[in-house]
Formats: structure tokens, C-alpha cells, sequence
């Protein structure tokens, strides 16, 4: 059925039509709608037999959906940011105890300076965890994803997190085709634990494991998320087969045949990237995109087959390393590595700094020209980074960067273009 | 380590403070917030007490109460959602001379920060906890807190909620080393002032849970407690605050409270009906942390003389030069 929908309440719905067990919620922007909704849901009794349950905060949130879900119980959770942060113990033993959790991430920058806007710096920041990192590019695949993610989860016995832009979509409003609960009903099966517990021979989970076993049991580890990249697919497949729509996967190609340039890029960027790359395409300028949909695993062999005719591949990423550069940059270097392709970091929309196709006319007109210098930032205020590392140099004013920035620029509106 | 030459600057002229010095930004909280009528209290109670901005640190976490660094003209901290206190701690560590105010709210400090909560009650280093209590989420707007009335239906509990509030001073009284409890309410801003003034001059943790309206997302909680001042317990004694004779006009139901008496201070806290503010224990015995602690000062007067010398003799003119 279409619905004009906000992508947090479209998430909270297709959660629900998943049947979950337990919720765990404490609120944290831009995470927040979805929670809501689905409290709401609950109390309007379309999600039944299922307990809600507000903790004191995110390390509570996701601990208790551990022990829920080391109980037997489909669990959900959702959070952003610092949230994310602050859970991160736990969000390693989840994948450690193999729990298939899903949870949603409302993709937001981390601080300090306090910034509630959307990049990537918060899941980034967890990729290693063991977790399987699926990347929405429009609020119909985040809703997709959602369904999808329950079935991998439990297939794999493995947490997954749905990564959707913070308000980009979280809070934008898009017609989606929501799925009805009978097409949900028999596209994921009621929850069938893979590590079952036995009454006859009860153990404690948690287990103390030295140095004679323990690389194993992480290589175990490892092999699991390296599963996922033929699973992924596969469940792709039987999503299109039931739903009848393309969502998932492990990445999205668009425009690549005969492109000599490639722009990689993850999340609801892809839009804007695309209607740019036809703009090109109508210029006569062979040039295309993928979006990647599965961060971790990384498809390193699906991936250095798509870029196989590419020339010069555009790393569009919004996440930096720092003291290095680019993070996505460096897994596609590392897909392409012995293949002679030019590949460029650009890192971009930090903060929720918008991406607008006036900048990407610029960026991509520099990469045809071969003027770009690696790793670039896409509209940095180099002036404005100039006069601060002046001031710090002369010690001009007291107090730290963000203050004595915000001091210089003065209020205004974010710029934009 | 030196110490900056700044904080051994003569100062040459005293200074007078004025309310106007501690303006910070203007704020931007909602109208009617009770947060407007705490910040003006505080900044009555740093002017009372000539307290110079930059000797003054107000930490917070995250919350609509943790923007109040932004708005009082001192140093300030805005961290993380409920690391106020730890923060706090550890400025207290280095720079015990500092005053050091922590603003926190029920979400900040009885929900996600509440472990820390417990502890910087038992650690009782020398600052004053300013907990503003409106039993809501109100800066990601209308969400539960652990304050909450039982039954409120909000955002992430349509169907009400289900448990009891934490009361947030019975909490703290039933930590051993505590050493200042009270409890004030923004609608009686010549008591909060008291109040505040009283934490202020206790020395160890004085921690204030402030009743806090919310007439955006929470309108009415505290309308019966405001519109009947009746039902309000104006707490009493020397060791306390006392009640002006103005305030005794309309709040005519008041106790004289030994808030040396912990076990008086318990009953009292566990009521809200009526409500109760003022100071409900006080143990200026209690040690501190720093006290215990003995740790090394940065800032002995000393060490300050001896840096000043250092500084001054560079323009001294020697007659054989």
C-alpha cells in the first residue's frame, strides 16, 4: 500500500510488521520518531505481544535487548550518535555472543563540538564491531532493509544495523509502499533461535575464552560476516520475489556501463549524485555510481569486478579519519589494490554541511580536468580554517577551536552551495 | 608544573560585580520555562556572592537545563548526556579553588547519568549539583523521564507509565556520606535564591533538586502545588534558610526542620503533599574528598608568591646593570 510517510514512522511500521518482541527506547535526535512510533503502535495495538520497554539510556538499551534476545525474544533497538557511543561495550558483545539483534542507526555526526546533524562518524565508528552494517539509500530501502535485516539476522545468527541518513530521511517525508503483514508473514518466518538453549543442560553464556582459543572463535567470527556477502543476495532475491521490488543487496549500480569514472558513495547522497551523473551523461561524459548498501561486510571482490573498466573511481564519503583520511576510500583502495585505477578521497557533508549538485558540478568538473588533489574536502572554508590556525599561532583569542570559530563566523544560517 | 601567570595578576582595583556581569547568551528556552526563573536565581546568588566569572565553572550534561553554561557569563562546560558530574569532579581534582556549580536534569542526572549521581554524593567534593526536575524529556521533546507522574502518557509511553517516579532526594538521603539535601521549587524564586545561597555556602557536595515547570511538554504538573500555596512546606531553620516576613504572607504552612535530623529529613522527603522545600539535611562534618584526598595544590599561596617573584624580577632594574 503507497503512504505518504515520514521514514522514522515508515521504519517504526515495517519494525512492526516484523513482529518484534521486545523494543528497548531511550530517546536521542535523530533517532527519536522511530521509537515513537513505535510506542504508539503498540499502545494501538497493531504490534502485539510485544513489550516496550523505556530504559535509563543507551548502554541500558542495548543491554537489555542482549538479554532479551539471549532469551529467545526478536529485539530491536535504535539509536544515533553519542547513543551509539555510549553503548559501544555492549554493541560488541552482542556480535561476540552471536545475538541477532536488529537495530536501527539514525545516522548522526559525534562530538564535540555538539553537532545533531547527519554524517557517518557514528557507525563508522562501530564497523569492526561484528555487526553487519546494511546502508539505506532512500526511506523505501530503509523500510525494506528493516525486513530484510530480521531474516539475515537470524540466519546468521548475527546482530545487524540498519544505518538511515539522520533527518535526511529520518525525518523526511516520502510515498512508500509499505508491505502488508501477510507478504512480511511469509517473507520472515517467526524467530527459530540458532543457538538454542536446552532446559536438560542449562550453561551460562559468557563464556571466559584465553589465548588458546580465542582467535578461533573470532575468526568464527569473521567467516560469519564473510557468509553474509552470499547471503545478503540471497535474501535480496527473495525480498524481490515476494515484495517485487529491487531493495538491499550488496550494492546498487546505476549508469556504469562503458563509465570510465565511478563515484562510490553510501546513503541518501546517491540522489543527488545520480540526478548530477545524468546531467554529465547528457554532456557526453561516461561516468556512473555505486551505492553501497553493505558497508560490513565489505564486498571487496563484487566490488573490484564492478570497477573493473572504471579509469578514475570518486570516493564520495561522509566520514574522516583522523589523521588519515578517508574510511570508505581506503575499503574501496583496498578492493582496487594491484589494479591500476586513479582513485580519489573526497570527504564531504560533515556535520550535516549540505551536498549540493552546484558543489558536485564543481568537484566532478576538477576530477575531468585532473585538478584534484587527494584527499579533498568538499566545500571547506579554507580562509576560515586559515585565520584559525593564525589565531592559534599568534594566540589571538583564548579558548578552543569550535568556540573561536563560531566567534568568527558570526551567527548566520549554514551556508549553503 | 608553573602556574599561569595570569592567575597570579594583582588585582589592583576590587571589583564590583553586578548582575549584568553574568549575562551570558540570551536564552532559548521555551517561555514560561523554569529554567529562566533558576538562571535569574543563580545569577542573584553569584552577585550576592561577588563570585568573579572567572573563577566560576558551571558544568553540565546534555538537556534543555544543560544549555545554562551558555547563559551565565563564567567558564562553563557542556558535556555529555549524563557526565556532568564526573566532569565536575575532575575539575574540582585540579582546581579545587574554583566554584563549581553542576546543572543537571532528571534525565541527565537520574537516568542516564545516575550511577555517577550516586557516587559524586558519596565522593561529597566541594560544589553545588543544581538538579532541575520537570519529569520530562523536554529537549527531544515529550519523552518520560524516571521523574515522571506515574500514568503520564508521552511520546515513548502513549499508554502512560507504569512505574512509580525515583524520587530524587529520598534517593540521595540514602547514601551515607551525603552531606546537603534540599529542595526548592522555581515558583518561589526568593526561597530558591535562599536555597541555592545555602548549597552554595555548604562546603561538600549540596545537591538541590529544583521542581522545574515545563509548560511545554508537561503544563500543570506543578499547578496545584502553584496555585494553593497551602499545599507548599516551607522548611525552616538557622541551619537551614529562613522565610522572609513578605513569604510568610502566603505560604502560611511551614516547619521548623533540625536539618541536622536525617531521619526527619527522610520522612519529609518522602512526601509531596504537601510539597516540601528548603533544606532537608545538612552535615557540615561530613569530609570531603579533596580533604581526604590531601592532594597536591597547584595554586598554594606559595607557589603563587613564588611565581609572582619570578615574574617581577624580570622588569626589575638592577642599579649595577
Amino acid at each position: 500500500m503507497l503512504k505518504q510517510i515520514e521514514g522514522s514512522r515508515a521504519v517504526a511500521e515495517a519494525v512492526g510488521l516484523c513482529r518484534p518482541e521486545v523494543i528497548c527506547a531511550y530517546p536521542i535526535s535523530p533517532q527519536t520518531h522511530i521509537v515513537e512510533g513505535c510506542a504508539e503502535l503498540i499502545r494501538a495495538g497493531t504490534i502485539q505481544h510485544c513489550e516496550f520497554i523505556n530504559v535509563e539510556s543507551e548502554f541500558a538499551a542495548l543491554s537489555v535487548a542482549i538479554g532479551a534476545s539471549a532469551a529467545g525474544a526478536r529485539t530491536y533497538t535504535a539509536t544515533a550518535s553519542q547513543g551509539l557511543l555510549f553503548m559501544a561495550e555492549a554493541v560488541y558483545n552482542a556480535a561476540g555472543l552471536g545475538l541477532p539483534i536488529v537495530m536501527t542507526i539514525g545516522n548522526r555526526a559525534i562530538g564535540a563540538p555538539i553537532n545533531i546533524w547527519n554524517d557517518h562518524s557514528d557507525s563508522m565508528a562501530l564497523r569492526d564491531a561484528g555487526w553487519i552494517q546494511l546502508h539505506a539509500e532512500t526511506n523505501q530501502e530503509a523500510a525494506d532493509l528493516h525486513i530484510q535485516a530480521f531474516k539475515l539476522a537470524e540466519r546468521l545468527s548475527t546482530p545487524v544495523m540498519v544505518c538511515m541518513d539522520g533527518f535526511i530521511l529520518t525525518h523526511a517525508y516520502e510515498r512508500i509502499a509499505m508491505p502488508d503483514q501477510a507478504q512480511v508473514d511469509a517473507f520472515l518466518p517467526s524467530y527459530q533461535p540458532r543457538q538454542v538453549l536446552d532446559p536438560a543442560d542449562p550453561y551460562s553464556i559468557g563464556a571466559m575464552v584465553g589465548p588458546e582459543a580465542f582467535m578461533e572463535v573470532r575468526y568464527l567470527a569473521h567467516d560469519k560476516l564473510l557468509q553474509a556477502l552470499s547471503v545478503i543476495p540471497e535474501i535480496q532475491q527473495e525480498f524481490k520475489e515476494i515484495f517485487g521490488r529491487e531493495s538491499g543487496g550488496l550494492f546498487h549500480r546505476y549508469r556504469l556501463e562503458d563509465a570510465e569514472t565511478v563515484v562510490v558513495t553510501m546513503g541518501s547522497l546517491a540522489g543527488t549524485v545520480k540526478d548530477m551523473v545524468d546531467e554529465r551523461r547528457a554532456d557526453g561524459v561516461r561516468i556512473g555510481v555505486i551505492t553501497l548498501c553493505s558497508y560490513r561486510p565489505f564486498p571487496l571482490d563484487a566490488l573490484r569486478r564492478a570497477l573493473q573498466g572504471a579509469a578514475k573511481v570518486i570516493v564520495l564519503e561522509k566520514s574522516l579519519a583522523l589523521g588519515f583520511g578517508g574510511v570508505l576510500a581506503t575499503d574501496v583502495r583496498m578492493a582496487l589494490h594491484g589494479v591500476d585505477t586513479l582513485v580519489h578521497t573526497v570527504i564531504a557533508g560533515l556535520g550535516g554541511r549540505p551536498i549540493t549538485r552546484k558543489s558536485l558540478a564543481r568537484l566532478f568538473g576538477r576530477v575531468e580536468r585532473g585538478e584534484l588533489k587527494d584527499p579533498h574536502f568538499l566545500d571547506l572554508d579554507l580562509d576560515l580554517v586559515r585565520r584559525e590556525i593564525d589565531n592559534q599561532r599568534n594566540q589571538i583569542t583564548a579558548g578552543p577551536i569550535a568556540e573561536n570559530i563560531l566567534r568568527d563566523i558570526g551567527p548566520r544560517a549554514t551556508k549553503v552551495g | 608544573m608553573d602556574t599561569p601567570i595570569a592567575e597570579c595578576a594583582l588585582r589592583l582595583i576590587d571589583e564590583e560585580y553586578f548582575l549584568d556581569d553574568y549575562q551570558g547568551r540570551t536564552p532559548r528556552w521555551c517561555t514560561g520555562c523554569g529554567d529562566n526563573a533558576i538562571l535569574a536565581a543563580v545569577q542573584r546568588v553569584c552577585r550576592n556572592e561577588q563570585l568573579p566569572p572567572e573563577k566560576t565553572v558551571f558544568v553540565s550534561g546534555i538537556g534543555c537545563s544543560s544549555r545554562f553554561p551558555h547563559y551565565i557569563n563564567s567558564y562553563g562546560f557542556h558535556g555529555l548526556h549524563g557526565r556532568a558530574l564526573p566532569v565536575a569532579e575532575g575539575i574540582k581534582l585540579r582546581r579545587p579553588d574554583l566554584h563549581v556549580f553542576v546543572v543537571t536534569g532528571d534525565g541527565d542526572c537520574c537516568s542516564i547519568g545516575a550511577a555517577h549521581w550516586i557516587h559524586a554524593l558519596r565522593y561529597n567534593m566541594n560544589m553545588t549539583v543544581l538538579m532541575h526536575d520537570n519529569g520530562i524529556y523536554g529537549l527531544t521533546k515529550n519523552q518520560a523521564s524516571p521523574t515522571s507522574p506515574l500514568g503520564l502518557k508521552s511520546k515513548t509511553t502513549p499508554q502512560g507509565t507504569q512505574l512509580e517516579p525515583i524520587n530524587p532526594v529520598s534517593v540521595s538521603l540514602g547514601i551515607r556520606n551525603v552531606s546537603f539535601v534540599a529542595q526548592a521549587a522555581d515558583w518561589i524564586p526568593d526561597q530558591l535564591q535562599d536555597t541555592i545561597e545555602a548549597a552554595f555556602h555548604h562546603k561538600g557536595l549540596s545537591f538541590v533538586r529544583i521542581l522545574q515547570r515545563c509548560p511545554e511538554f508537561l503544563p500543570g504538573r506543578f499547578d496545584p502545588w502553584v496555585q494553593e500555596p497551602d499545599r507548599m512546606l516551607l522548611l525552616h531553620h538557622k541551619d537551614g534558610v529562613g522565610i522572609s516576613p513578605d513569604l510568610a504572607k502566603i505560604y502560611r504552612n511551614k516547619e521548623e526542620h533540625d536539618p541536622s535530623n536525617r531521619n526527619r529529613a527522610r520522612e519529609i522527603a518522602s512526601t509531596y503533599d504537601p510539597m516540601p522545600v528548603g533544606v532537608l539535611y545538612r552535615n557540615p562534618q561530613m569530609p570531603c574528598y579533596e580533604d581526604l584526598r590531601k592532594p597536591d595544590r597547584f595554586y598554594t599561596p606559595a607557589i603563587v608568591k613564588r611565581v609572582l617573584e619570578r615574574e617581577f624580577d624580570k622588569f626589575t632594574i638592577h642599579p649595577a646593570e
